[in-house]
C-alpha cells in the first residue's frame, strides 16, 4: 500500500492531473474571501460589459489632484479608442457606395487606405453627407455611419472641456472647472474603481465570481452523482462478478442494455418527465449518476471473476464467512484501486452531462446557484456567442476542459500504475 | 458529452481470440469454408437476436421511465402545455390527449398500445406543431443529422487512427505532445468545441456563416448556388465533430498500435528479412481493425455530441429539434426523439458489429465452432 | 570432419534495459557448426540462450547491441556487412530463426500465402506470385502440410499447425543455418513430436545445411541433436556431443543440470537427480572469477579470482573450469560412491 501511494506520487500524469484539481479547489475557496458577496448580484444595468477595469467617471472628476502628463501618443490613442477598424471599414464602405452613386472619382476600394487615419477622415469630411440616399443601404448601416460622423467630429480637436454646474439660486450655469486634454488622474485616487477580468454576463452579473462559485457547484454535483453511480456499480459489479450464475446472466444482460442504450437520451427523458418545479441541484445529480454506473460495474464484475477463485477468498468461503463478510474483506481490498479509477471517470462525465443537460434547458431549476452548465445555457439563450462576448461562455468552456482534462491525467496515471503491462517504457 | 470509456473499457474483458486446438492438419478446404459460414451465421443471428431484445427494451424504457417518475407527468405536461388559455380550451385539450394517450385504459395495455403504434411508425402527434405527426417531423429532421455525422464519424475515425499510429510509431516528442493535447481534445465537451469553433471562425474571421443549413434568403432546390451555400454552412458543424471524433479515436489508436509494435509477429517478421514498412502496415491495419468495436461502443456518446453540436450552429437536424422539443414542452415529440435516437444507436450498432466480424479474421476464426 | 558452415568467434552482445544500464547477455561466445549437424543450446532460463539466438541473426535491433566477434556463415563474415544488407541477403536466406513464441509469430490478419510471399520478395523483389505459390505448394507438401493452409489465417490454424507452418515458413528459402528458440515448449507430446520430426526432415530432405536447437528442455536435445552446448551467466561453459555431455559431463554445472534430467535409456538409471542450489549471478556486475563459483560445490578460493578460460579437450570437445578433466571425473566418481 504504501509502495503504491509512493508509485503514484511518482506518476508525472496523476500528479500533474491532481494539482490541476487541487489548484481549482483551492482557488474555489479561496477567491470568494477576497471578493465576497452573492456572486449573482446584478453589478451591471446592461449586458455582456467588456472584461476590464471601471472607473467611475463622477468620481474620477472629483480626484483631488490632477496630474498633468505629456504624452506625445495621446492624440493617436484617442482616435484608436474611438474609432475601431470596423468603423473605418463602414467608412470605406459608404464612402464606395457614395463614389458609385454620385460618380465621384477617386472613391474605389484600392484608393481608400482604412490605416492611413489622417487621409481616410479627409476623404470622409469632405464627401460624408446625410443628403445623399444612398440606393441599397440599410437603415441600420445609415444610423452606424451617422453615429461614426459626430463621433469623429471633434476627433482632432484637443481644447479644454469646460465644465458647467447648474446654479439653483441664480438659475444660471457656472464654470467650476476645465479639464485639458493632457488632464490626469490615478487610478488608486478614484473613489470607486471595479476590475471585472472577465466582464460581465447578460445580467450584467460579474462572470468571473459567478464562475467560480458554479465550478465549485458543478464539481459537487460531479461528486455526489459520481458517489451515486460507483455506489450502484459497485454493488451490481460485485453481486454479479462473486455470485455468478443467473444472477450474473441477468445483471450482465442489464449491463450490456445500459452499455449500448447512450445514456444521455435516457437522462434528457427523465430529467423531461420530472418537470422543472422538482429539478434541484441535487435532484439532478442522482439523475445523473443513476443513469451512468454501468462502466464502473463492468470493470468491477470483471475484476471480482479474477479473484473469486483465488485462495484468501476460498479459505474465506470455507471458515463460514458470510457473504458481505466476504465481499468486504477478502475481495473490495483488491478492487480499491479500479472503484477509485472508475469513480474519477464517474465525477468528469458528471461534469460533462450537467454541462449538457442545462444547455439544452433541462439542468437544475436555480436562480440561487449557477453551475457550469447553467452560464453556458444563459450565455447561449442570450447569444452571447453571436454578438462576440466570448468572455460569458469561452471561460466556462475552458473550465469544464481542464477539470475533465485534469480528472482524465488522474486516471490515465493511475490506469499505468494499476495495470503495468499499459506502462510503457 | 463524452463518456471517456477507453481506459474502462480496457479493464474489460477482451472476446476470446482463441481459436479452437481440436482441427486436425489433414482437414479438408470445404469442411472449414462450411463451418466459418456456418459460425457466421449463428453469429448473426445471435446478433439479430440481441438486437430485437435491446430494441424491445428500448421501448419500454421509453415508456415506462417519464411514468415512474412522481406525480402524472402526462397530466401535468398537459396542463402545464394549456396553462393560460380559457378554461373551455383546456378541458377539450386535456381530453384529447386523455384519449389520445389512452389513459382511461390500464397501464399494461397502453404499452401494448404502443408498442403497436411504434411498430407501425406512428409516434403520435406534436404538441408544438399539432396536428403535425412526430414521425414525419423526425423524417424531416433526420437528414441532417445523418449527413452530418456520418461523414464526420468517417473522417474523424481515419484522422484519429492516423494521428494515433504515427504518435505510437513515433514516440519521444510527437507523442509527448500528441497524448495531452488528445485527452484535453476529449476533455472538451461537444458544446464547447462547437462554440470555440464558431467564436472563432464565424463571428471573429467571418470565414463561415454562424448558424442554419443553408443561407436564410434561400428556398432549398437542386441549384448549384443553393448547394454551395449549403456546404458553406456545413463546414463549421461538420469540423466540430470531427476533432471531437479525432480526439477519442487517436488515444485508443495509440495504445491499440503500441501494443501491436511490441507484438510476436512484427519481431518474427523483422528477422525474416521484411522491410520495416511493410512491417509498420502489418502493425496499423491490425490496430485499426479492433477500432471499428471501438466506433460501436462511442457511437452513442457521438451522436449525444452531434446533437450538441447541431444546437449550437442551429442546424435543423435532430439536436435542435430536441431542443426546441424541450423549450416548447413538446412531450410526444421529446418522447419520440429519445426512442429514435436510442433504435438509431442500436441499428449503428448492430451493423457495426457484424461488419467488424466480416473484416476481421481474428473474429471469423473465432466463430469456428 | 565436414565442411564448416557456421563459425562463431568472441561473440559479445548487449542489452540496454528500461533504466540505461548494459546487460552483456551474450558474452564472448565462440564455437563452430559443421555441415548436417545440429546443436543444442541448454541452460537456466536468464543464461542467455535465447539472446544467442538473436545475436547469431547478425541483425541487431533495439534494445540489443552488437559489441565484439565474428560471425562466420559458409565463409562470409556477416558482421563486418552492412546492415541493410544483413536484412536483404542473409536474413531468411542464409540464416533463420524460429521464435520462442511461435503461437503469436504470424501477423493473425495476413493469410500465410500472403506473408510467404512478402518474405520471398523481401529477399527477390521480382519473383511473381505464381512462381512463390508453387515453392510454397511443393515444400508444404514434402513437409506434409495441407495446401489449404496457405489460403488460411494463422488464426484458424491449430497451435501445432502454426508451429509447422513457422516452421515451413522460415525455412522457405532454404537457409543454410537455422535457429529454433523453443520451438516445441508450448505444444502437446503429438504436436511436440511432429515438429521434431519435421526439423529433421527439413536436415535430411537438405533444406537447411544445420540446426541451432534451444530449449530447457534436456530430454529433447538429447534426442533431437549431434551436440550439446551448455551456457551459463552468457558463457559457454561446456560443449560435446549428445552422449559425452549426458553421460560424461565435465563442468560441475553441466554435471548439475544433467543430474536434474531423467533419462529413460538404460545405464543412466542410477544417476541421482541433482537440483543445483542457489540462483545465477546477475548480469548487470558479473563477478570477477568462475561465474558459477557461488553454487558450485568443488570450488577453491583461487576460482573466485582468476578468469576461467574455455579450453578444447578434443575435437568438438571443451569446458571452462580450472580443474582438469580427470580432477573433475575423480570427484564425481568419490561422490557417486558415497
Amino acid at each position: 500500500m504504501k509502495s503504491q501511494l509512493k508509485q503514484i506520487t511518482r506518476s508525472s500524469k496523476f500528479m500533474t492531473g491532481f494539482i490541476l484539481i487541487f489548484v481549482i479547489v483551492a482557488f474555489i475557496l479561496i477567491y470568494p474571501l477576497f471578493n465576497p458577496g452573492n456572486p449573482l448580484e446584478m453589478i451591471g444595468l446592461g449586458t455582456f460589459f467588456r472584461p476590464g477595469t471601471y472607473v467611475s467617471v463622477y468620481d474620477s472628476l472629483n480626484v483631488q489632484r490632477t496630474y498633468t502628463l505629456r504624452l506625445p501618443e495621446a492624440a493617436a490613442n484617442r482616435i484608436d479608442g474611438k474609432l475601431s477598424y470596423d468603423d473605418r471599414e463602414s467608412m470605406r464602405d459608404w464612402l464606395i457606395r457614395y463614389g458609385e452613386q454620385e460618380g465621384v472619382a477617386g472613391l474605389t476600394y484600392e484608393e481608400i487606405d482604412t490605416y492611413d487615419v489622417h487621409a481616410l477622415l479627409a476623404l470622409w469630411w469632405e464627401h460624408y453627407t446625410t443628403d445623399v440616399f444612398i440606393e441599397g443601404m440599410i437603415t441600420a448601416d445609415r444610423r452606424l455611419v451617422a453615429r461614426i460622423d459626430s463621433r469623429v467630429e471633434r476627433i482632432f480637436e484637443d481644447s479644454d472641456i469646460i465644465l458647467m454646474m447648474y446654479n439653483y439660486e441664480t438659475g444660471e450655469y457656472e464654470e467650476f472647472g476645465v479639464v485639458t486634454a493632457t488632464d490626469y488622474v490615478n487610478i488608486r485616487e478614484v473613489a470607486n474603481t471595479i476590475w471585472l477580468p472577465l466582464g460581465t454576463d447578460n445580467f450584467g452579473r460579474d462572470v468571473l465570481k459567478q464562475l467560480v462559485s458554479a465550478t465549485g457547484a458543478s464539481l459537487i454535483m460531479g461528486l455526489i452523482a459520481g458517489v451515486i453511480a460507483t455506489i450502484i456499480g459497485l454493488t451490481f459489479g460485485l453481486l454479479s462478478g462473486y455470485l455468478g450464475g443467473i444472477v450474473d446472466d441477468i445483471l450482465m444482460f442489464i449491463f450490456n442494455l445500459f452499455t449500448v442504450i447512450p445514456g444521455f437520451i435516457l437522462l434528457v427523458l427523465i430529467s423531461f418527465a420530472i418537470g422543472q418545479e422538482q429539478r434541484g441541484m441535487l435532484t439532478v445529480a442522482i439523475v445523473i449518476g443513476v443513469t451512468s454506473w454501468v462502466w464502473t460495474a463492468r470493470s468491477v464484475r470483471s475484476q471480482v471473476m479474477s479473484l473469486r477463485n483465488r485462495d484468501h477468498v476460498n479459505l474465506s468461503k470455507l471458515s463460514g464467512h458470510s457473504l458481505p463478510k466476504i465481499l468486504v474483506r477478502d475481495v473490495a481490498p483488491y478492487i480499491a484501486s479500479y472503484v477509485v479509477m472508475a469513480f474519477i471517470l464517474q465525477v468528469s462525465t458528471a461534469i460533462l452531462a450537467e454541462a449538457a443537460l442545462s444547455m439544452i434547458g433541462l439542468g437544475p431549476m436555480t436562480t440561487e446557484q449557477a453551475t457550469l452548465g447553467l452560464m453556458m445555457n444563459w450565455a447561449m439563450n442570450f447569444g452571447a456567442h453571436l454578438i462576440g462576448a466570448w468572455w460569458a461562455y469561452i471561460p466556462v468552456v475552458l473550465v469544464i476542459a481542464t477539470v475533465s482534462f485534469a480528472l482524465n491525467l488522474m486516471n490515465t496515471g493511475l490506469d499505468q500504475i494499476f495495470n503495468p503491462q499499459l506502462r510503457e517504457g | 458529452m463524452s463518456e471517456q470509456n477507453t481506459t474502462i473499457d480496457q479493464l474489460n474483458d477482451q472476446p476470446n481470440e482463441q481459436p479452437n486446438d481440436n482441427e486436425q492438419p489433414g482437414e479438408q478446404k470445404s469442411f472449414v469454408k462450411r463451418t466459418i459460414s456456418h459460425g457466421f451465421f449463428k453469429f448473426f443471428v445471435r446478433r439479430l437476436f440481441w438486437l430485437v431484445i435491446t430494441l424491445f427494451a428500448a421501448v419500454s424504457l421509453n415508456f415506462f421511465l417519464p411514468r415512474l417518475m412522481p406525480g402524472d407527468p402526462i397530466s401535468t405536461l398537459i396542463a402545464r402545455l394549456a396553462a393560460g388559455t380559457d378554461a373551455e380550451l383546456i378541458r377539450r385539450t386535456i381530453e384529447h390527449f386523455y384519449y389520445q394517450f389512452g389513459l382511461y385504459q390500464p397501464v399494461y395495455v397502453q404499452f401494448f398500445t404502443y408498442i403497436g403504434n411504434v411498430i407501425q411508425g406512428d409516434l403520435g402527434q406534436s404538441f408544438s406543431q399539432f396536428p403535425r405527426p412526430v414521425s414525419d417531423i423526425i423524417l424531416s429532421s433526420l437528414p441532417y443529422t445523418l449527413a452530418l455525422m456520418i461523414p464526420a464519424i468517417f473522417v474523424g475515425w481515419i484522422l484519429g487512427n492516423v494521428l494515433g499510429a504515427v504518435a505510437a510509431y513515433v514516440r519521444k516528442g510527437f507523442d509527448k505532445i500528441m497524448l495531452p493535447i488528445s485527452l484535453f481534445i476529449t476533455g472538451i465537451p461537444a458544446f464547447g468545441m462547437a462554440i470555440i469553433l464558431l467564436t472563432v471562425f464565424a463571428v471573429n474571421l467571418s470565414w463561415f456563416p454562424a448558424g442554419g443549413a443553408y443561407p436564410v434568403v434561400m428556398i432549398p432546390s437542386w441549384s448549384w448556388s443553393f448547394f454551395m451555400g449549403l456546404l458553406q454552412h456545413y463546414h463549421l458543424p461538420f469540423w466540430s465533430m470531427v476533432l471531437l471524433a479525432i480526439g477519442g479515436q487517436a488515444i485508443g489508436m495509440r495504445s491499440m498500435s503500441i501494443y501491436e509494435l511490441n507484438a510476436d509477429y512484427v519481431k518474427y517478421s523483422r528477422y525474416m528479412g521484411i522491410k520495416d514498412r511493410k512491417i509498420v502496415g502489418y502493425v496499423f491495419r491490425n490496430a485499426m481493425l479492433p477500432q471499428v468495436t471501438g466506433l460501436a461502443l462511442q457511437i452513442g456518446t457521438f451522436l449525444s455530441g452531434a446533437l450538441f453540436v447541431e444546437i449550437v450552429f442551429s442546424y435543423p437536424g435532430l439536436g435542435t429539434t430536441l431542443m426546441s422539443a424541450v423549450s416548447q414542452n413538446d412531450y410526444p415529440l421529446l418522447s419520440g426523439l429519445t426512442l429514435f435516437i436510442i433504435i438509431m444507436v442500436l441499428v449503428m450498432v448492430f451493423l457495426l458489429d457484424i461488419f467488424y466480424a466480416i473484416i476481421d479474421p481474428r473474429v471469423k476464426a473465432s466463430l469456428v465452432e | 570432419m565436414g565442411k564448416i558452415i557456421l563459425d562463431v568467434k568472441g561473440l559479445t552482445t548487449k542489452y540496454v534495459t528500461r533504466f540505461n544500464e548494459d546487460v552483456y547477455a551474450v558474452n564472448n561466445v565462440s564455437f563452430q557448426l559443421e555441415e548436417g549437424r545440429s546443436v543444442g543450446i541448454a541452460g537456466e532460463s536468464g543464461c542467455g540462450k535465447s539472446t544467442l539466438a538473436l545475436s547469431l541473426m547478425g541483425y541487431y535491433f533495439a534494445p540489443l547491441h552488437y559489441m565484439s566477434g565474428d560471425i562466420i556463415i559458409d565463409g562470409n563474415n556477416i558482421t563486418q556487412r552492412d546492415p541493410n544488407d544483413v536484412r536483404k541477403n542473409v536474413l531468411g536466406t542464409e540464416i533463420s530463426y524460429i521464435p520462442q513464441a511461435a503461437m503469436n509469430a504470424l501477423n493473425p490478419t495476413r493469410k500465410i500465402i500472403r506473408f510467404i510471399e512478402d518474405v520471398v520478395r523481401a529477399h527477390e523483389p521480382k519473383a511473381s506470385k505464381k512462381d512463390i505459390y508453387d515453392l510454397a505448394r511443393q515444400r508444404f507438401e514434402v513437409l506434409n502440410l495441407p495446401e489449404s493452409t496457405l489460403h488460411k489465417h494463422s488464426v484458424e490454424l491449430s497451435g501445432g499447425m502454426k508451429q509447422r507452418t513457422v516452421i515451413a515458413i522460415s525455412t522457405i528459402l532454404s537457409p543454410k543455418v537455422l535457429i529454433a528458440d523453443e520451438p516445441s515448449s508450448a505444444l502437446d507430446v503429438t504436436s511436440q513430436k511432429a515438429v521434431i520430426k519435421m526439423l529433421n526432415d527439413l536436415m535430411d530432405l537438405g533444406f537447411i545445411k544445420s540446426m541451432i536447437f534451444i530449449t530447457h528442455e534436456l530430454p529433447l536435445l538429447y534426442n533431437v541433436t549431434d551436440d550439446i552446448m551448455v551456457m551459463y551467466a552468457a558463457q559457454v561453459v561446456e560443449k560435446g556431443t549428445a552422449n559425452q555431455m549426458v553421460f560424461d559431463p565435465l563442468h560441475p554445472y553441466s554435471k548439475g543440470l544433467m543430474g536434474a534430467m531423467l533419462v529413460p535409456e538404460e545405464g543412466a538409471r542410477d544417476i541421482k537427480l541433482i537440483a543445483i542450489p542457489g540462483t545465477p549471478p546477475n548480469l548487470k556486475s558479473p563477478p570477477t572469477g568462475c561465474r558459477f563459483a557461488e553454487r558450485c560445490k568443488y570450488a577453491m578460493p583461487q576460482c573466485k579470482v582468476y578468469t576461467v578460460e574455455y579450453n578444447d579437450v578434443e575435437n568438438n570437445r571443451g569446458f571452462r573450469c580450472l580443474m582438469s578433466e580427470n580432477e573433475l571425473r575423480e570427484a564425481y566418481a568419490k561422490e557417486g560412491s558415497q
